[in-house]
């Protein structure tokens, strides 16, 4: 009877060490990878960690942007993207985490187009750049091959994509990394305002080039994260250069009207309808210098 | 012989009371189930994992608070998923500003809704709050997925 209850004693202990959470996973996941003091930044901020944590989460999407582009009916173009050719160069934490931002823009044009043709280039070089900033283990590599080799289940690539770019996110906020995950968003919402920009020039849409004057309230999001690391002479530069941008949207001049939002039940589904207006008035001309300059900003990037 | 077995219940509450993840839902399995409550129209955009405590007697419901930002003429879907573990059942109020835009939980009705349609007007940030129906201990995920463009 005795070694009976040994036996249970013992069962339930290997139960128990042997059943980790997701957490403790993750954390063992992450100890393996040594962070170079390079990467982890060290400076003052002027808005602590934690407080980053709660700054706004989604400042730019991959997706949206390119809903839009082909909601509004303009066909893919491969010629917008930038290239992966020189993924090498991008040899600094800092170069790699922006380089992330613009080939996930890009990712998510190409996923919004179901076009695969190119689709393991990129998400190649984003598997180089995440490795190269110790965040490799977050995007999932086999399963997105596997998706385009196979030219299966196309959505879930859009899905698996963005699920991977909030983890790795996520996981940068919550371990002293924000400086780099800040950039990835920028290097998001600089491609997105890429393939804005040339699609524009392409065939001009006025809900595309509102799309361009609404980013206005976007940039001055996207500075307050930037501006936290303006001691690093990096970050100097792009914010510097972002400055320019948000001197030229100081012509874009944005106006509400309020409205009584509404609430229906449609099919068991409890729908809002957000009844306020804007009104977003820009110029042809300031429509232009705002892409001509950050495409500057762009290509300064890529170009390397 | 009785002493070991008092032993054996105490070492058994121990070893489960400290364990509570043996067999638990993670927070990913919950964003992955709530994909699939969202449905397949949709694109994912955002997943909030929110664990919150039970209120403590003659305080307010803990909160989770995160600032999102949203775009105008583009219709969202919110999808509430509460884990099986907990009895807490998330309810997530949406303001713009001040003004409560969306939320899964009418007060007036009493329904409870697990996805919420938001057809935004307005390009901003947007403050999403989200606690445990009366203060209950609770685990759930509040995915924010793209529906389309109005």
């Amino acid at each position: 009877m005795n070694k009976q209850l040994i036996y249970i004693l013992i069962s339930l202990l290997l139960l128990t060490a042997c059943g980790g959470s997701d957490k403790s996973k993750e954390k063992s996941l992450s100890s393996d990878f040594e962070i170079p003091d390079s990467i982890l930044y060290d400076g003052e901020l002027q808005i602590s960690e934690k407080a980053m944590k709660d700054i706004v989460q989604n400042i730019s999407s991959p997706v949206e942007i390119a809903a839009l582009i082909k909601a509004v009916g303009v066909p893919y173009t491969k010629n917008h993207l930038a290239t992966t050719d020189y993924v090498d160069h991008y040899n600094t934490a800092f170069k790699k985490a922006l380089g992330l931002g613009i080939f996930g823009a890009d990712l998510g044009y190409q996923n919004m187009y179901n076009k695969t043709g190119s689709v393991l280039e990129y998400i190649s070089a984003i598997k180089s750049l995440a490795d190269g900033i110790r965040v490799g283990q977050f995007f999932d590599f086999s399963t997105l091959k596997r998706l385009v080799s196979n030219n299966q289940n196309l959505d879930s690539l859009m899905t698996i994509s963005v699920q991977n770019f909030n983890q790795m996110d996520r996981y940068l906020r919550e371990n002293n990394r924000s400086n780099l995950s800040s950039l990835i968003v920028a290097g998001v919402w600089i491609e997105s305002m890429h393939l804005l920009g040339a699609t524009i020039k392409e065939s001009k849409n006025s809900a595309l080039s509102e799309k361009i004057g609404e980013q206005k309230i976007i940039l001055s999001n996207l500075m307050l994260l930037l501006r936290n690391y303006e001691r690093d002479p990096k970050f100097k530069d792009l914010i510097n250069d972002l400055t320019e941008v948000q001197e030229i949207y100081k012509e874009v001049r944005i106006t509400y009207e309020k409205g009584e939002p509404e609430a229906v039940e449609e099919n068991g589904m409890l729908v809002f309808k957000q009844n306020d207006k804007q009104f977003i008035d820009i110029s042809d001309e300031t429509l232009i210098t705002i892409i001509d300059k950050t495409n500057k900003i762009r290509n300064k990037i890529i170009q390397l | 012989m009785r002493k070991l077995s008092i032993l054996f219940v105490l070492f058994a509450i121990f070893l489960v009371g400290n364990n509570n993840d043996i067999f638990a839902q993670s927070g990913q399995e919950l964003v992955d189930i709530c994909n699939m409550v969202a449905g397949e129209d949709v694109t994912y955009l955002k997943d909030f994992q929110i664990k919150l405590d039970a209120a403590k007697p003659g305080e307010e419901p803990p909160m989770s608070r995160h600032s999102i930002l949203l775009s105008k003429n583009t219709e969202y879907l919110f999808t509430i998923c509460n884990s099986k573990d907990f009895q807490g059942e998330a309810i997530f109020k949406l303001y713009d500003n001040n003004r409560l835009v969306t939320t899964n939980y009418i007060i007036a009705t009493g329904k409870y809704y697990p996805k919420v349609s938001f057809k935004c007007s307005t390009t901003g940030v947007y403050h999403m709050f989200v606690e445990f129906r009366e203060g209950k201990q609770g685990l759930a995920v509040a995915l924010l997925s793209f529906v389309r463009k109005l």
